[in-house]
């Protein structure tokens, strides 16, 4: 016991006079925390993107393209473009011509043209032209998502136009006229109301009878129900049953993930010293002594899980300061956890140093070993967007489980007893791990 | 003190210790003399528990010794081949943690550190990282860190490479001292001077067999000749050297001449000879055999190559 606390403080000292590894252990993973919440956005309430350029060719006359123009003014995702600034610095309404240009010019990746003709006669549905450099997918999904949304729950009747419009071809304009005229009649016979009020709003479109006095009740200003129709088509009643008294839960989401990896990298670079003290002939002078193989590795073992447990709560106690997160509410709980991740973890350095014949061959099969199991246990990504045997691999990553149990901790504020399953299967992982390393150690050259 | 019998290490198909016997008795200053690759470091990594022999057995003080640490060998120390420090510490901290693994502490250890470092003149640079010593430097410390504990037997690997002449003598004073004290040293070296100046008995060794054992005069005495002269091989001696031929042995080796006189020939001959054909006395080397030579006699080659 002696034997090992005289090591471990060896190796404290090593650690602290060692700059670099204090850097890379502390100093850089806090910052790279801090620009990766930055880059996901993590401290915002709401999600999603912010000012996408999107141009505007409005051709139409048709009041319901306009409003789809102020619609989309509003959407915080997009920053509406409808001028154009010319060399001498007056503006001019952008014309369909100038948008292709442009967009070669990356002025803008996005631009939606309202012909004239927005109403097709030929087929059902609206005549919209949607310009793009799809330089980025995700984000040319989004945009289309969006617009898509914009026209559906803002102005509602450009497909009810549409629909009329279709009609008046199959069918004849007296026809269509008879057609809706019956229709408002056995709409008012039904609920009442103006007969020629609600024939004016079929033809033009408005099936929801927004401005009709059907769609409120008296004294209810026109506009209020609009929102509400096709919102209500599905109703989803939402109810948030875990982490609803979560602060920051963006934040407490993915920070465990993170620190996990870097506490990863922390790890495979104190397994490298094994390889350093080996070289420098460390070991040779240890041995001859009174120490033996196992309390060596005893002793590298133990200074690597308290380094660990002591980066992982330093990590969680920056995400604290910077994100928000309800660390100190859940010291003991994450510290527990914190301890068996980081047992699972230094036992995984200790293998790698183990089986490597080289310590460049350890720090690179490190270095592919922890990307891997950052990417597949779900440290960049939640787990359920990737396939499904990516979903059963990732439940054999230690990141995995280590992220488990802290989102159990952090996120649904489950009690220690209940982590225990967790628990479980990092330190069973860890002494599983550490016994193979030991073998390995045991059979090598490492001591000789 | 220490006793091996038969001691055979196989690294695969390559055997680096082949049955080597050897008693060393308390008190000896006992030299390890062999070129690169000749086992010694694997000698004494056997006897420092690092490695289990593949047959044979090794005794201290009555005790077998078996692979692995522990308080068997509380009694030994080893100073490595190689600079075994943490480098990024300071020469008090290195010597600290040696010193506690040693089960050492408190004002003891203290006192012993203090003592340590001013034996190998350190004490000024006690809190410099070892990383910024010189060669030298480090390996004086690096030879205390392994008499903390004041073992009885201490096994030095080379303890003397890259270090200045000065700085070797002051290792060789401390370890002088350290002997008359009564402490047992085994000394590998492929420096035949250094064997010669340190050690009162030295075991030759060569592809991990001992080729001679014994006190410097016993194994001088080994060699077929007493003296040995040598000359430079010019057109000038070629006469000399074609003529002495009834008289001894005469090589030729890198431009000299060496002439080994057979037994009871006497060396006024010789100088009549070399005076006759007029050439001075300068050019001849007047030696007393060394282990050099006895190392060539036993296997044809020289010590370093
Ligand atoms: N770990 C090892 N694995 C394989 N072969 C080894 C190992 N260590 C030493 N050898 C071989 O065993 C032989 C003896 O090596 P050893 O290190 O004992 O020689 P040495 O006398 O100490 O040489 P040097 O003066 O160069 O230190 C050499 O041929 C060497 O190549
Ligand atoms: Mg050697």
């Amino acid at each position: 016991m002696r034997t090992l606390l005289i090591l471990i403080r060896k190796d404290f000292a090593l650690f602290f006079r060692d700059k670099t590894a204090v850097a890379l252990t502390f100093i850089i993973p806090v910052a790279l925390i801090y620009v990766f919440g930055q880059v996901f956005g993590i401290t915002r309430t709401d999600t999603g993107p912010t000012g996408i350029p999107l141009a505007v060719v409005n051709a139409s006359d048709n009041p319901g393209a306009a409003a789809l123009v102020e619609a989309l003014r509003s959407e915080k995702a997009f920053r509406v473009i409808t001028e154009r600034t010319l060399p001498d610095q007056t503006k001019r309404p952008l014309t369909e011509e100038d948008l292709a240009p442009l967009i070669r010019d990356n002025r803008f990746r996005f631009a939606l043209v309202i012909p004239a003709d927005l109403i097709a006669t030929d087929t059902f549905g609206l005549r919209l032209k949607i310009l793009s450099n799809p330089r980025n997918d995700i984000e040319t999904q989004t945009v289309n998502g969006l617009l898509q949304k914009a026209i559906f729950s803002n102005v509602p009747e450009l497909h009810g136009q549409s629909l009329q419009a279709r009609a008046r071809e199959f069918i004849g304009a007296p026809e269509l006229q008879q057609f809706n005229a019956r229709m408002a009649r056995a709409i008012t016979d039904a609920f009442g109301g103006d007969a020629a009020e609600v024939e004016a709003a079929l033809a033009a479109g408005d099936f929801t009878m927004q401005n009709t006095s059907l769609a409120r009740d008296p004294g209810e200003p026109a506009a209020a129900s609009r929102q509400d129709f096709f919102s209500e088509i599905v109703k989803i009643e939402s109810e948030q049953v875990v982490g609803r008294d979560v602060k920051a839960p963006a934040a407490t989401r993915v920070v465990g993930g993170w620190a996990m990896m870097f506490l990863l990298f922390a790890l495979s670079g104190s397994a490298t010293s094994v390889f350093e003290e080996k070289k420098a002939g460390l070991y040779q002078r240890l041995l001859s002594g009174t120490v033996t193989r196992s309390q060596i590795l005893l002793g590298k073992f133990c200074w690597g899980v308290l380094i660990g447990l002591v980066q992982l709560v330093t990590l969680f106690l920056a995400g604290q300061l910077m994100f928000g997160i309800d660390i100190l509410g859940h010291l003991p709980g994450l510290a527990i956890m914190s301890l068996a991740a980081a047992a699972a973890c230094t036992a995984f350095g200790m293998l790698l140093a183990a089986v490597s014949p080289t310590p460049q061959a350890a720090s690179g099969l490190a270095t592919f070993l922890i990307l891997m199991m950052s990417a597949i246990g779900g440290a960049w990504f939640p787990i359920s967007f990737m396939p499904e045997f990516i979903q059963t691999i990732a439940k054999f990553t230690i990141v995995y489980w280590a992220m488990e149990g802290f989102n159990q901790v952090l996120w649904s504020g489950d009690p220690i007893l209940r982590t225990l399953p967790t628990l479980g299967i990092l330190t069973g992982t860890a002494a599983l791990v550490m016994a193979v390393a030991v073998w390995r150690f045991n059979r090598g050259r490492i001591f000789e | 003190m220490l006793s091996l019998q038969s001691v055979t290490k196989r690294y695969g198909s390559l055997t680096a210790l082949d049955g080597v016997s050897l008693d060393i008795a308390p008190g000896e200053f006992f030299g390890l003399l062999g070129p690169n690759g000749a086992g010694k470091s694997t000698l004494m990594s056997l006897v420092a528990g690092l490695r289990a022999p593949d047959a044979g057995s090794l005794v201290l003080d009555g005790r077998p010794l078996a692979a692995g640490g522990g308080s068997a060998r509380a009694a030994l120390g080893l100073v490595p081949q190689s600079i075994a420090l943490y480098e990024d510490l300071s020469a008090e901290q290195n010597l600290r943690i040696f010193g506690e693994l040693q089960g050492l502490s408190g004002a003891d250890l203290r006192a012993r550190i203090d003592e340590a470092l001013a034996a190998v003149q350190l004490a000024d640079r006690r809190r410099d990282p070892v990383k910024t010593f010189s060669g030298g430097m480090q390996r004086r410390l690096n030879l205390v860190a392994a008499l903390l504990h004041r073992p009885k037997l201490l096994l030095c690997d080379e303890p003397t490479v890259g270090v200045d002449p000065q700085s070797r003598n002051a290792i060789f004073e401390y370890l002088e001292r350290l002997n008359r004290e009564g402490l047992t040293v085994i000394y590998s070296t492929h420096y035949m001077e250094e064997a010669t100046r340190l050690c009162s008995r030295i075991g030759v060794i060569d592809h991990g067999k001992i080729l001679a054992l014994g006190t410097l005069d016993e194994l001088l005495t080994q060699l077929p000749f007493e003296d040995e002269i040598t000359f430079p091989a010019t057109p000038e001696t070629g006469a000399l050297a074609a003529g002495l031929a009834g008289q001894g042995t005469v090589t030729t080796d890198a431009g000299q001449h060496r002439f080994r006189p057979a037994p009871g020939h006497r060396l006024s001959e010789f100088f009549a000879l070399a005076e006759a054909r007029g050439l001075p006395p300068r050019l001849f080397t007047h030696q007393r055999p060394t282990l050099e030579a006895l190392f060539l006699h036993l296997t044809g080659r020289t010590l370093r190559e």
